[in-house]
């Protein structure tokens, strides 16, 4: 019996704009019957993309516009991102019905053929624990999954090349400070692998085909995704959607940031009452700790080297030695201690 | 609520004191006329994972049972919330929305997703498992089932 179809698409370059509704106009088609698919595209140009359920105020709107960057929001999960041409990006869109009930089995087996095509392409990857594609303990691949009607999009990158900078400036930050230390999580934790693309798309194509079991060939959009691109242009622009206006969700706490750079790493600031904490999280840990207390009386770098390198449980514990501003910096850790459960 | 309220059931605690939706995971729990509380039940809230995320649809407009009225996203892995009856979302829980945790920690009580005038509540509820003797075989059956096809952990 021949095996059902995967159908490969390659959108090539396309506007931005499109490199979003291209896709999720496949997803539509294979809710309502198109053959499951993998998807390969490129901006022609930088932008900036909000998970679906992330608030509008992540993004630094004015710095966006004074640079010409579009902000969009997709339908999938995960933070604000910077995308260009130096990143390529696939897509799989599979029937519901076609992946386990519990997701977290489902995103598992989305991500290991990614994994499969990196490693076949020479790049030295792996699943961790908290499923992020990882070279050693930096993320390689960012990836984020919906469930868009009756199908499921799984979406990833191959990054040849990151821009870094670009990518901490895009999000809000509440200081200079906290952008810089940002930006050195991003190196830090995320990694560009650059490789022979279309050697990924291949590899990918056939990983993602033995994986579900399907024959790989090459395809088209069918007449009702091309409508639903144009639909979905229309709705991608439509500010009521980008900045999220048609939900109740998350409001800003103001005195708390934080930013995830890959699972288990984030860069947050809190402020409480004056007394202000900039610090990396890693593992649940306290790194690049900077605290800023008019009370202090020279005694921040004492406070700074107490609570570098422990869980905030127990930093928080040692903040209250140093008298009001230690406690106000301990119930500074302890409100990004329970943004981060 | 009284002790007899909740039952383990299969390794899950369980509200006997509502009516649950086959399909869509999510208990009914009538509080005057036609006013309902919608939650996730507890095979609902483990087959999602940890829950990050939580957005209730701005809607004026009425819904029919099945069609989404919200989202949830746990590993950055968005999946809709389905009305469990027909009606209109009149109230959602900033509390939830604040602090998905709560789904987790308090899934019969603060962590309530949202309220609906149903449209046709008598019914309706006819779909519903309801009756503590129905919910426990229906939900014991489910955890079977979903044990056996690997969704849930033995």
């Amino acid at each position: 019996m021949p095996e059902a179809a995967l159908r490969v698409l390659d959108f090539g370059s396309v506007r931005p704009l499109r490199s979003q509704t291209l896709w999720h106009a496949v997803a539509r088609g294979v809710s309502a019957g198109a053959p499951p698919t993998i998807s390969f595209v490129r901006p022609t140009d930088p932008y900036v993309c909000l998970g679906y359920h992330r608030r509008i105020d992540e993004v630094d709107l004015d710095l966006c516009a004074r640079r010409g960057l579009p902000v969009y929001r997709r339908m999938v999960g995960g933070g604000p991102v910077y995308l260009d041409n130096d990143q390529l990006f696939f897509q799989v869109c599979l029937p519901l019905a076609s992946l386990p009930a519990r997701r977290d089995k489902a995103l598992r087996l989305l991500l290991e053929p990614a994994v499969e095509a990196f490693r076949a392409v020479g790049v030295d990857a792996s699943l961790d624990r908290s499923g992020e594609i990882v070279v050693g303990d930096a993320k390689v691949c960012g990836h984020g999954a919906a469930q868009i009607d009756e199908a499921v999009a799984f979406v990833g990158n191959l990054i040849e090349h990151f821009d870094h900078e670009a990518a901490s400036d895009v999000v809000q930050s509440p200081s200079p400070e906290a952008r810089d230390l940002l930006a050195r999580l991003i190196r830090r934790y995320v990694r560009a692998t650059p490789c022979d693309a279309d050697a990924f798309r291949e590899a990918a194509t056939d990983a993602y085909a033995s994986a579900f079991g399907l024959e790989p060939s090459v395809g088209s959009l069918t007449s009702a995704e091309e409508e639903a691109v144009a639909e979905l242009d229309g709705k991608f622009e439509d500010p009521r959607w980008r900045d999220g206006l048609d939900r109740a969700a998350q409001t800003t706490d103001h005195s708390v940031w934080r930013v995830k750079v890959r699972a288990g790493v984030w860069a947050v600031e809190a402020e409480l009452a004056g007394s202000r904490l900039l610090a990396a999280v890693v593992d649940g840990r306290l790194e690049a700790v900077s605290v800023d207390d008019a009370e202090l009386n020279g005694s921040a770098a004492a406070v700074e080297r107490a609570i570098a390198g422990w869980p905030l449980g127990e930093a928080e514990a040692r903040l209250v030695a140093f008298g009001p501003p230690g406690q106000r910096l301990a119930e500074a850790l302890a409100r990004v201690g329970r943004r981060l459960e | 609520m009284t002790g007899d309220t909740y039952r383990i059931v299969r390794g899950y605690r369980l509200a006997l004191d509502r009516a649950y939706d086959r399909e869509t995971h999510m208990w009914v729990s009538v509080q005057d006329g036609d006013r309902v509380r919608i939650g996730l039940d507890p095979l609902g809230v483990e087959t999602t994972g940890s829950i990050a995320q939580l957005a209730v649809l701005r809607s004026p407009s009425s819904l029919r049972r099945g069609e989404q009225f919200g989202s949830l996203e746990a590993e950055k892995f968005v999946g809709p919330l389905l009305a469990p009856l027909s009606g209109v979302v009149v109230a959602c829980n900033d509390a939830a929305i604040a602090d998905p945790g709560l789904l987790h920690r308090d899934r019969f009580g603060e962590g309530w997703l949202a309220e609906m005038d149903a449209r046709d509540l008598a019914a309706e509820r006819q779909e519903l498992v309801e009756g503590a003797e129905e919910i426990v075989a229906w939900f014991e059956s489910k955890v079977d089932e979903y044990r056996l096809r690997g969704v849930l952990a033995e």
